[in-house]
């Protein structure tokens, strides 16, 4: 198979792979630690109330019923944590850029002359340390664009302002 | 050209348009009534002299009301051209006021259902895209009108418009009717079986909650069982229903074939294509060149003897229309000749042919068995506890072959080639599908990798468009992010518009 890409590698093209990419705010990690805490607080209580009224007839499993519940906590922190280093950003002159996934890896690039408007948001755990979710919008199918979450509202406030100057200009 | 036609002041639709509105409103009302209508004719001896006058004047009451209704939206929708912006006002009680600028206008469509047909007005629907906002559908207007109103609104649209007072020139496709009925027999009948499925499964629902409501389960349950007793009993009763299947599918394919496509007509001009088409409903549709993302000329081995095919044009939509109007322009029965002019009119100078194909991973392959081992593994156990019968086991035999032809196929179908302007997938199993999609049409580019991808240093390519995704998979990440890069950078350099 011939490369047909050399016909057109005239000039050297911008490299996304070369480019340094930040990561998102350290604050954000506990963010992410209270929202999965808080999910499998909901996910305990089920499960406690499921074996207390033996809806399942589990009762006699209930021990490994417990362990296998403290398994799935600690894989899933585990995953988070180690998860949360590889969310990653960066912002070039023409365009924005978002990666992240250990097991799915996932690298997203929205140029700014493809934009069609861009918001912060903030939920409640993430107002507690001052964290804000930055998105970008493009024409189409708009659940799947470029979603920046835990950034500093400062920051995300400077790139939006940093976008909408491009858009306009 | 025509002047008589004022847009600068408010106006209405045609007078005409009162009936559309109010034969729409009484449509809409008997598709979610129907059934009350049905029931009050099956019981209609048993209804009493006094509740029937009652119910009559109900009717009458009701038929009055919406004609009130009907009155009501046609004296409140009105609307006017000024400053390159189209302006509506509609609403009985809360009022709205639309502003459309004409650059925002995707299409303008022409329409005729029957009742339009008859009383010989068009419906105009305007397309915007990339605004929330919501479409726009004027009922009725006569054609003068509409074609006065598609001009005033065209006029300032890049400019030209003078030569298209020429009309009557020889249309660049025409498809007939035994041409048409070539291209619905070699259709997917299957997908005809399941949209009719799709279709019975919802009116099955609505009589069901009907007979629920009543309390008269029991009778339908019953009813419905006792004829599938009978046709589990007999084999001649099932080959039987097989056949009858397929002569559904095939009649349900011609069917829709001949509904939509009916009288297909396509004319070029100015860059613009004008698509005629329908039988109940008559279409027209004009495709302007740049507002097409991304089109696909697909085909089928049968299709592909006969030398035909059909093209799918996707244009921009925005997030927040619902899927069901998604503005998918379907033309079939192209012949090779029409599929690569309207190729070299849509993408000039662009000849993809002198590049070489590239093909996908092997992995992309490994992958496919892999889920569909899954899959089987699934079937199988599924089967196992439906019937608990290891006969059902047997099944495999014919179900692992068609799984490994179809894998094979879509592996052999699968590449991409790229010119400096255009990229070409090209994929498929039964069906050949070759989509065509200039880079800068790109709204954003995804880059995925699993884990099991990253061992073997392939990665999926997705390029997000106004109109949907394409994706080549399984590519290595080395040609991924070169073709990454040189996206991006078609896109940060392109100075025309994507819509």
């Amino acid at each position: 198979m011939t490369n047909s890409f050399q016909n057109i590698l005239v000039t050297s093209f911008p490299d996304i792979s070369e480019i340094t990419f930040k990561n998102i705010e350290k604050k954000y990690l506990n963010v992410i630690i209270i929202n999965t805490i808080f999910i499998f607080l909901l996910l305990f209580i089920a499960v406690f109330f499921a074996v207390y009224k033996d809806i399942f007839n589990l009762k006699e499993y209930k021990f490994w019923l417990y362990v296998l519940y403290t398994v799935i906590l600690v894989f899933t922190l585990f995953i988070k944590i180690v998860g949360f280093k590889k969310r990653k950003f960066a912002v070039r002159e023409k365009d924005i850029s978002y990666k992240n996934g250990i097991f799915f890896k996932k690298l997203t690039t929205v140029p700014f002359n493809r934009v069609q408007h861009v918001e912060i948001d903030q939920g409640p755990i993430a107002r507690f340390f001052g964290l804000v979710t930055l998105s970008v919008f493009t024409a189409g199918d708009s659940s799947d664009d470029l979603k920046i979450r835990g950034l500093l509202s400062k920051n995300a406030l400077e790139i939006k302002e940093f976008i909408s100057n491009k858009i306009d200009g | 050209m025509d002047n008589s036609e004022n847009f600068s002041q408010f106006r209405r639709q045609s007078k005409k348009g009162i009936l559309v509105i109010y034969i729409n409103l009484l449509y809409k009302v008997l598709k979610a009534f129907w059934i009350l209508l049905f029931l009050f004719i099956q019981r209609f001896s048993k209804i009493s002299e006094t509740t029937l006058t009652y119910i009559y004047l109900g009717v009458g009451f009701l038929l009055l009301f919406f004609f009130i209704r009907a009155f009501l939206i046609f004296k409140n929708f009105q609307f006017k051209i000024e400053n390159n912006h189209f302006i509506l006002k509609k609403g009985i009680i809360s009022k709205t006021n639309t502003s459309i600028s004409f650059d925002r206008i995707q299409n303008i469509n022409f329409k005729q259902n029957i009742i339009q047909q008859i009383i010989n007005v068009h419906e105009v629907n305007i397309e915007t895209a990339g605004s929330s906002k919501a479409e726009i559908s004027i009922k009725a207007l006569s054609f003068k009108e509409a074609k006065a109103l598609k001009q005033a609104i065209t006029i300032y649209d890049k400019k030209i418009t003078t030569e298209e007072a020429v009309l009557a020139e020889k249309p660049f496709l025409k498809v007939g009717f035994l041409a048409l009925l070539k291209v619905s027999l070699t259709e997917n009948h299957l997908q005809s079986l399941l949209l009719l499925f799709a279709i019975l499964v919802g009116f099955y629902q609505q009589i069901d909650e009907l007979f629920k409501g009543l309390g008269k389960r029991d009778l339908l349950d019953s009813f419905i069982s006792e004829n599938t007793s009978v046709l589990e009993s007999s084999v001649i009763l099932i080959v039987g229903f097989l056949i009858l299947l397929t002569i559904i599918a095939v009649l349900s394919s011609v069917f829709r074939i001949f509904l939509k496509h009916f009288n297909l007509t396509v004319y070029i001009k100015n860059n613009a294509l004008e698509i005629y088409q329908g039988l109940t409903t008559k279409n027209s549709v004009i495709l302007k060149k740049g507002k097409v993302q991304h089109i696909t000329i697909s085909s089928n081995p049968i299709k592909k003897k006969l030398g035909i095919s059909f093209i799918t044009f996707k244009q921009a939509i925005s997030g927040k229309v619902n899927k069901k109007q998604e503005k998918v322009i379907k033309i079939v029965g192209c012949k090779n000749k029409q599929v690569s002019e309207i190729k070299n009119l849509l993408f000039p100078e662009e000849n993809v042919t002198n590049y070489d194909k590239n093909l996908p991973d092997s992995y992309f392959r490994y992958r496919m068995y892999f889920r569909s081992f899954f899959l089987i593994l699934v079937i199988n156990l599924g089967l196992f506890f439906a019937f608990e019968n290891y006969y059902v086991f047997g099944l495999n035999a014919v179900i692992l072959p068609i799984f490994i032809l179809i894998i094979e196929k879509t592996y052999k179908k699968r590449y991409y080639l790229f010119s400096e302007e255009l990229l070409l997938v090209g994929q498929g199993s039964i069906e050949t599908h070759k989509t065509y999609l200039p880079f800068f049409k790109v709204q954003n580019i995804k880059l995925k990798q699993t884990i099991f991808q990253a061992r073997k240093n392939v990665a999926d390519l997705v390029f997000q468009t106004a109109s949907g995704k394409i994706k080549i998979p399984c590519i290595s990440m080395e040609k991924a992010l070169k073709i990454y890069n040189y996206t991006l950078f078609k896109i940060e350099t392109s100075q025309k518009s994507w819509m």
